[in-house]
C-alpha cells in the first residue's frame, strides 16, 4: 500500500479536509465520510451557550478512523499560536497541530517569521507540526530543518479558488524537501488537485471547494478521487514533453507506399 | 456569589464552585471542552476539585469547524 507517513502516523487518505464553512455539521459530516479524509482540521474557539451547534467535537470523534488536526488561526504571533497548540493538544489528544499564523484578514497571508518561531517551539514540546506557509523554498527547508513533519503551501490565497498559482515555487519545494509537501488553500477544482498530487505532494488539504459547493459530500467524493488519480500518476511517472511530434503510429509501410 | 471573568465577560457563581460547578451552569458538556483559568489548562481530572475564586479569568474553548 502507498501509505502516507505523518510522523509514527500512516494514513491511506491523502485528502485532508477542513471543516470550516459547511452549512451545518451533518453536511460537513457527510463530506467527510464522502471524502474518505482521516485527518481533518478544527479550530479552537470560545465556548458559546447561544452556539451550542458551533462544538463539532463530538460528531467527529464519533466518526471512525478519524485523527484532529486543529489549527492555530486567530494567532497572530509566535506565542499566541503555541498557547493555542498547547490548550488544543489537551482537548484533541491529537500532537497534530496546523500551525496557521496570518495577521492580516485582508489577504490572510501566513506570517513566515512568527511561524517560523513557533514551529521551532512546538516542535521541540513534541507536536507534529504542520505550517501553512508561503510557498517560499528557503522557509520550507527551514522548517524541515527545525523538525516539521511537513510543510503545507499555499496554493494560492485562502478561500480565493485562485489554484495553483505558485506552481513554480511548489515544485522547487517538492524537489528539496525530505518531508511530505502538503498544497493548503487555494484549491478551487479536483482537477487542481490531480495536478498538485503529479507533481509529488504527500497530500493537499481542501476546505472551501468541498464546503460552499452545492453539494458537498459529492464535491468531496470527487475530491478523493481525483488525489487517488494524481497520485497513481505520480508513482506511475509521467511521460516526458517534447517540444515536437513524436509519431504513436509507425510512419512507414502504409497500405500501397513505394518500397 | 463570587464573580468571574468568563470568555471575557462577567458571570456570577455561587462561593465554593469548581469548575464542574461552573461547566453545568453554563451547559457545557465536561469532556468537549478545554478549560483555563488565568492561563493554566485545568484538565479534566481536576475540575471537580479545582475552586473558582473571585476574579478569575477563566476560558472555556471548544472545536469549532475551521480549514
Amino acid at each position: 500500500m502507498d501509505y502516507l507517513q505523518l510522523g509514527s502516523y500512516t494514513f491511506s487518505s491523502r485528502l485532508i479536509l477542513g471543516t470550516g464553512k459547511f452549512s451545518n455539521a451533518t453536511v460537513m459530516l457527510e463530506a467527510v465520510r464522502a471524502s474518505g479524509a482521516q485527518l481533518v482540521t478544527v479550530a479552537l474557539r470560545r465556548f458559546n451557550r447561544e452556539q451550542l451547534a458551533d462544538d463539532l467535537f463530538s460528531p467527529l470523534r464519533a466518526l471512525p478512523g478519524i485523527t484532529l488536526m486543529p489549527n492555530t488561526s486567530g494567532a497572530s504571533t509566535a506565542a499566541e499560536a503555541v498557547r493555542a497548540a498547547q490548550i488544543a493538544r489537551e482537548l484533541s489528544g491529537s500532537p497534530f497541530i496546523k500551525v496557521e499564523i496570518h495577521p492580516n484578514p485582508q489577504h490572510l497571508m501566513p506570517d513566515p517569521i512568527e511561524t517560523f518561531e513557533a514551529c521551532r517551539i512546538l516542535a521541540k514540546e513534541g507536536f507534529l507540526v504542520m505550517p501553512y506557509i508561503a510557498a517560499d523554498p528557503v522557509l520550507a527547508k527551514r522548517l524541515e530543518e527545525v523538525g516539521c513533519t511537513s510543510v503545507m503551501p499555499l496554493g494560492s490565497a485562502i478561500g480565493s479558488g485562485q489554484g495553483l498559482a505558485t506552481a513554480e515555487m511548489l515544485n522547487i519545494i517538492i524537489r528539496e524537501s525530505n518531508i511530505p509537501v502538503i498544497v493548503d488553500a487555494g484549491l478551487r477544482s479536483p482537477s487542481e488537485a490531480a495536478l498538485a498530487m503529479e507533481m509529488g505532494c504527500g497530500a493537499v488539504l481542501v476546505n472551501s471547494a468541498i464546503a460552499v459547493s452545492d453539494n458537498p459530500p459529492a464535491m468531496a467524493g470527487a475530491f478523493a478521487g481525483a488525489v487517488d488519480a494524481g497520485r497513481k500518476a505520480f508513482k506511475a511517472g509521467l511521460m516526458p514533453k517534447s517540444s515536437f511530434a513524436i509519431a504513436t503510429s509507425p510512419l512507414t509501410a502504409f497500405l500501397g507506399a513505394k518500397v | 456569589m463570587i464573580t468571574l471573568e468568563l470568555n471575557g465577560k462577567q458571570q456570577i457563581v455561587p462561593p465554593g464552585s469548581a469548575v464542574t460547578d461552573l461547566l453545568s451552569i453554563i451547559g457545557s458538556v465536561d469532556n468537549n471542552v478545554a478549560v483555563v483559568i488565568n492561563d493554566r489548562i485545568i484538565r479534566p481530572d481536576k475540575r471537580s476539585t479545582h475552586q473558582l475564586q473571585e476574579g478569575d479569568r477563566v476560558e472555556i474553548l471548544i472545536f469549532a469547524g475551521g480549514g
